[in-house]
């Protein structure tokens, strides 16, 4: 493993922890549901940007592109399902905002 | 025999059960699931005696995966087995519509597909491949009646799912840096040439925190008790019986034995996180008043007993906390079909607006006695030798303080589990349960088979020790 590599890998993990950190932000603070699903997505993207530069860092680009494909693939499939999940939430609720959701939920509660 | 087949086979199922001439057929696709989860133990029973003809893989060119089985991987598979015979006989009672059931059995058949993928692969990113096939198709499962608080438990779950899986992911990227190759062989070379140590570090950190995430250890099990009891019944049974063991445990058992080994620090990480789960799981479990929840949150602390073992970083530890995997999954799924039977009968979860049920529900009743027994640690049970085991592995290996813990966890189990006793089954009939009769046949003969296993694998220890768990300790790569 010599230098060049390791400088090229490390010249854009800024980038990456930036679009890390982004993600993580963008789920902690936001009360909208469809906004946590966007975070997740930018989390997704950071995870995919690092396994590009690592396959492009030490030259196994084939393997890089095969992991990148499958994981799109993948990503589609748990934000269509985690979607579905917050379409049937906003059917019971009609509400995206936890803060009203959890509301509902309480009040549920004390009626009973 | 032909192992693939055990990843081929579901998949195929689902493909050809939702043909237009199958199509809504809920009867074939349930028998067809029933007869493939009793093949699958009949093929893990066929292999263990017969290892000379294992063929893993014969379709080598169709099929480009690194498919690899040793005596970790046949314990597991056997618990998938079981686990999903036994689901499928409680959704016979619980996913009621036709088209529901159809779906239900087709993602399940997914799941099992992702299951069995996970527990044969060689390969980091084809185990991460399979982590999200079983994940999704447990998401759907979760949210299949559509109910407005498994929705919400569901969406938990995924988000922070999605969470483990960035995390699992970075570290095989930074793998793939390091390694130049995702194969676990590569990788475990990598750890003795590498000049990358803080990435080395990073990584093996970021995969350990995913499989902790999806492994509901504390402080990452928040989702957990809600998922489990939100979900419908055979789901429940489903899930803590295998799914959330498969994706967090058995994936973190494999890649420490097969990856990491058992480093000093990976072992004071382990061996620390267990002992807090195993406390918090039982202490959270004391404070409970919904069936359900009080096993979810004793679900968390027999997977900090399982974690424990682990980290005692020795062959005996290892086959100590594959033991544990087993009869867990055994004696958990038996407890969630009696909350399955007492919750169909007496329509709530409440502990409290039960009481007496003994008189009117002996076998559901009797049958969970003996799951609680298990669970303690009470002799001649199954759990007993497992959690004797794991005791014996940690002050084996110079940790009397976390066998301590383990010991006295025990102590908050047994509890935790003779109160829930007290309050459903024993003491007098509650007046709103004057009406009860016992659980619907499917039910009944799921709880004695699942009875009769854990009594078996107790009293028949020795040869449960000589052909499953002895066999794990000759791959312990310390």
């Amino acid at each position: 493993m010599n230098s060049e590599i390791a400088r090229l890998f490390w010249s854009f993990s800024p980038f990456i922890i930036m679009l890390f950190i982004i993600g993580l932000y963008c789920i902690f603070v936001t009360f909208n549901l469809i906004r946590v699903l966007v975070g997740v997505e930018v989390l997704m993207k950071a995870a995919t940007l690092l396994v590009i530069v690592a396959g492009a860092a030490t030259g196994h680009i084939a393997l890089a592109q095969v992991i990148v494909v499958t994981l799109i693939v993948i990503e589609v499939v748990v934000i269509t399902i985690a979607a579905g999940v917050v379409i049937g939430i906003w059917r019971h609720n009609n509400s995206l905002d936890t803060r009203k959701i959890r509301q509902i939920n309480d009040e549920g509660i004390s009626d009973e | 025999m032909l192992l693939s087949l055990l990843i081929l086979i579901p998949l195929f199922s689902v493909l050809v059960l939702n043909l237009p001439p199958l199509l809504r057929r809920a009867k074939v696709s349930f028998y067809c699931a029933l007869c493939f989860t009793l093949a699958q133990i009949a093929l893990v029973f066929f292999c263990v005696f017969n290892p000379q003809s294992i063929v893993v893989n014969p379709f080598g060119s169709l099929l480009e995966l690194d498919l690899s089985a040793d005596s970790i991987s046949f314990v597991v598979l056997l618990s998938i087995g079981i686990t999903g015979f036994i689901t499928l006989l409680v959704a016979k009672y619980f996913i009621c519509e036709q088209q529901n059931e159809h779906n239900f059995v087709s993602v399940l058949f997914l799941a099992l597909a992702g299951l069995n993928g996970i527990v044969l692969t060689s390969d980091i990113f084809t185990l991460y491949v399979f982590l999200e096939i079983a994940a999704a198709a447990s998401f759907v499962l979760i949210v299949i009646n559509r109910k407005k608080n498994a929705l919400e438990a569901a969406f938990k779950y995924i988000v922070l799912s999605i969470l483990a899986t960035t995390m699992m992911l970075s570290s095989i990227a930074l793998f793939l840096f390091i390694a130049g190759n995702t194969h676990f062989a590569s990788i475990r070379a990598a750890f003795n040439y590498s000049s990358h140590d803080f990435l080395l570090i990073l990584a093996s950190g970021l995969f350990i925190c995913g499989a902790f995430i999806k492994a509901g250890v504390v402080p990452f099990h928040g989702w957990l008790p809600e998922a489990y009891s939100e979900s419908p019944a055979p789901v429940t049974v489903f899930l803590a019986g295998i799914v959330t063991k498969t994706l967090g445990i058995y994936t973190l058992i494999r890649i420490v034995n097969s990856v990491f080994g058992f480093l000093p620090a990976i072992n004071n990480l382990l061996l620390f996180a267990g002992a807090v789960t195993i406390t918090l799981g039982a202490l959270g479990a004391l404070a409970q008043n919904d069936f359900k929840r009080i096993l979810a949150y004793s679900s968390i602390s027999q997977i900090g007993y399982i974690v424990l073992a682990l980290g005692s970083g020795t062959a005996l530890g290892l086959s100590a906390a594959l033991f544990h995997f087993f009869n867990h999954s055994i004696f958990k799924a038996l407890l969630f079909v009696n909350s399955a039977a007492t919750e169909a009968q007496t329509k709530t979860r409440n502990v409290e607006a039960m009481g007496g049920l003994q008189a009117k529900m002996p076998a559901t009743a009797f049958t969970s006695v003996i799951a609680s027994l298990s669970a303690a640690g009470v002799p001649p049970l199954a759990g007993f030798w497992s959690k004797l085991m794991i005791v014996i592995a940690l002050v084996a290996s110079g940790h009397p303080l976390y066998a301590l813990v383990a010991v006295l966890a025990s102590v908050l189990t047994l509890a935790y589990l003779l109160s829930l006793q007290r309050r459903v089954f024993f003491g007098t009939l509650n007046a709103d349960c004057a009406q009860v009769v016992e659980a619907r046949a499917g039910l009944v003969f799921a709880a004695v088979l699942l009875a009769l296993i854990t009594v078996g694998a107790g009293v028949f220890f020795p040869f449960v020790l000589n052909t499953f768990i002895l066999p794990i300790e000759k791959i312990f790569a310390g």
